[in-house]
């Protein structure tokens, strides 16, 4: 059976290989100018000081974070069928980030402060039928 | 060196006119614009050949609405350019008529906004960026992040948040340019659709068409052509911002508030505390709350309790959103911050029959639109 395929492999690694429940790290970016530490990586150019092309480098950011506000979403159109939870988290080293939950939407809502791990979670199979995996951030206990 | 709007000729409103904002129809968008314009023209006492410029602002309707429009109140030549800012687009048409006439290039200029719903997509999904689930963050979903980390951090919950709501339908239902027209109680407003987190349908502005239409003025227009000088209202302050680093990168749209109004304020002369009156962009019901307390009408946390005091309402210390707000009202887009300065206008005037806020003299106008952007005027009597 093949390894399942990340869906956004641009923005995240799993370095212990590609399968549920793996830990994550996530792929920013550092300001080799002004020092500025940002996700995800874009070589564009550098949101506070405007350096870009090779003044701006790759930087792997720790996948743990804390929650700093979550929502269930009842409502909504597009790739993710309702309901799911979204959250905003602040990584560990420094970014804060949109992402979606590893939570129940019917449980009640994780509270701010709660410490969370970026892992990979099943999310469907591609045209070919390979098996999918999406980083959800999901409650941990450190 | 550079100068506020204050520093250069005066502006003044001179006229306003509407289409009311309801849910979208069959009528053409020239029906809702000309019907705005006309209305302004006449609220002014003006010909449109006295007229000098148009922005036409809109964000749904395709390229080049603006002529296929105006053409029809005689075609007279005058330059027509189109303003799309999202949310913020009529607000950033208003700013452009009022800087062309205080910088003296018109002596007359018309803003006007008009909208009909479409999809229209974001150019930020273009940019090449991928995103962990920006596909699953709409706006609704954003402020429903924001209103589970407001709840938490003034210590209140959704029922008191939806309070905003509450107020505003029921301004909403004595404005008869409103989309929203029924009065509703907590319990209706609470207990409708869940959208997002603690957000329900009626807690969220409406889609919707209409139109708004602000004509500004100098001093040498309204004397030259006989206006009338008494119900003629002088902008005082004209600010807009983007986006910039906050410490917090969720809560850039109160940062962003916070900072523009700062500005207007102060190119005023004024402390938040002298307003009688605002319009704020409260399309969602938390807005209002994170906005009220960035500009420094209420201290931090404390939203809340200052609206169940009845400090926001119509006849209280500051109303907000006597209009009906984006909630209440709706939000077209193209004309929405439009409608602002046609409320505030109304106010100031003491000729908003039926939601008449008492002693209105000096009023403020806030829009925030994707980007994010900012734009903020004062208007005083």
């Amino acid at each position: 059976m093949s390894a399942a395929k990340l869906l956004k492999p641009h923005l995240y690694d799993a370095a212990d290989g590609a399968r549920p429940g793996a830990a994550c790290t996530l792929r920013g970016g550092r300001c080799g100018r002004c020092g500025y530490v940002f996700f995800p990586l874009q070589r564009y150019g550098c949101e506070r000081c405007g350096a870009h092309g090779d003044a701006l480098a790759p930087a792997t950011l720790s996948g743990q974070g804390v929650l700093l506000a979550s929502a269930a979403v009842h409502v909504h159109e597009g790739r993710h069928p309702a309901p799911f939870v979204v959250g905003t988290v602040q990584l560990r080293d420094g970014p804060v980030v949109r992402t979606l939950l590893d939570h129940d939407p019917a449980a009640p809502a994780l509270a701010p402060g709660q410490p969370l791990q970026a892992v990979l979670r099943s999310a469907g199979i591609d045209e070919d039928g390979q098996p999918l995996l999406d980083l959800r951030f999901a409650p941990t206990t450190a | 060196m550079t100068a506020p709007l204050t520093d250069l000729r005066p502006v003044y409103v001179v006229g306003i006119g509407m289409h009311r904002y309801q849910y979208m129809s069959e009528t053409p968008y020239v029906t809702l614009g000309l019907t705005a314009v006309r209305e302004a023209l006449a609220d002014a006492g003006l010909e449109w050949p006295q007229v000098q410029s148009a922005y036409v602002a809109k964000a749904m309707l395709p390229m080049a609405p603006g002529r296929p429009m105006l053409r029809h109140l005689g075609a007279h030549g005058l330059p027509i350019a189109h303003v799309e800012n999202a949310s913020a687009s009529g607000s950033t048409a208003f700013r452009m008529a009022c800087v062309e006439v205080a910088a003296g290039l018109a002596d007359v200029s018309l803003a006007v906004g008009v909208d009909k719903p479409a999809k229209v997509g974001r150019a930020e999904a273009l940019a090449g960026i991928p995103s962990l689930a920006g596909d699953a963050i709409v706006p609704f979903t954003h402020f429903a992040l924001l209103a589970d980390e407001y709840a938490r951090r003034a210590g209140v919950d959704g029922v008191d948040i939806a309070r905003v709501a509450l107020k505003n339908h029921n301004n909403a239902a004595k404005n008869p340019y409103a989309q929203r027209r029924k009065e509703r109680t907590l319990e209706e407003i609470v207990g409708g659709r869940p959208i997002s987190g603690s957000l329900t349908a009626l807690q969220c502005t409406p889609v919707g068409e209409g139109a708004a239409a602000v004509i500004v003025a100098s001093e040498a227009a309204i004397k030259a052509l006989g206006l009338d000088a008494g119900r003629a209202i002088r902008v005082t302050a004209s600010v807009g911002r983007s986006q910039s680093l906050y410490p917090n990168a969720a809560s850039f749209d109160a940062n962003l508030t916070r900072e523009t109004t700062a500005i207007a304020l102060a190119q005023a002369g004024l402390t938040p505390d002298q307003l009688d009156l605002v319009e704020l962009h409260d399309a969602f019901s938390v807005e209002e709350l994170e906005y009220v307390e960035a500009m420094g009408l209420c201290a931090e946390s404390r939203a809340v309790h200052e609206l169940k005091e009845g400090a926001f309402d119509i006849g209280g210390r500051c109303a907000v959103n006597a209009s009906g707000g984006l909630i209440g009202m709706g939000h077209p887009i193209g004309p929405t911050g439009l409608g602002q300065i046609a409320e505030i206008t109304r106010q100031l005037r003491h000729e908003a029959q039926g939601r008449q806020h008492p002693n209105a003299r000096k009023g403020l106008a806030h829009m925030v639109g994707l980007g994010a952007v900012c734009y903020v005027h004062i208007l005083e009597r």
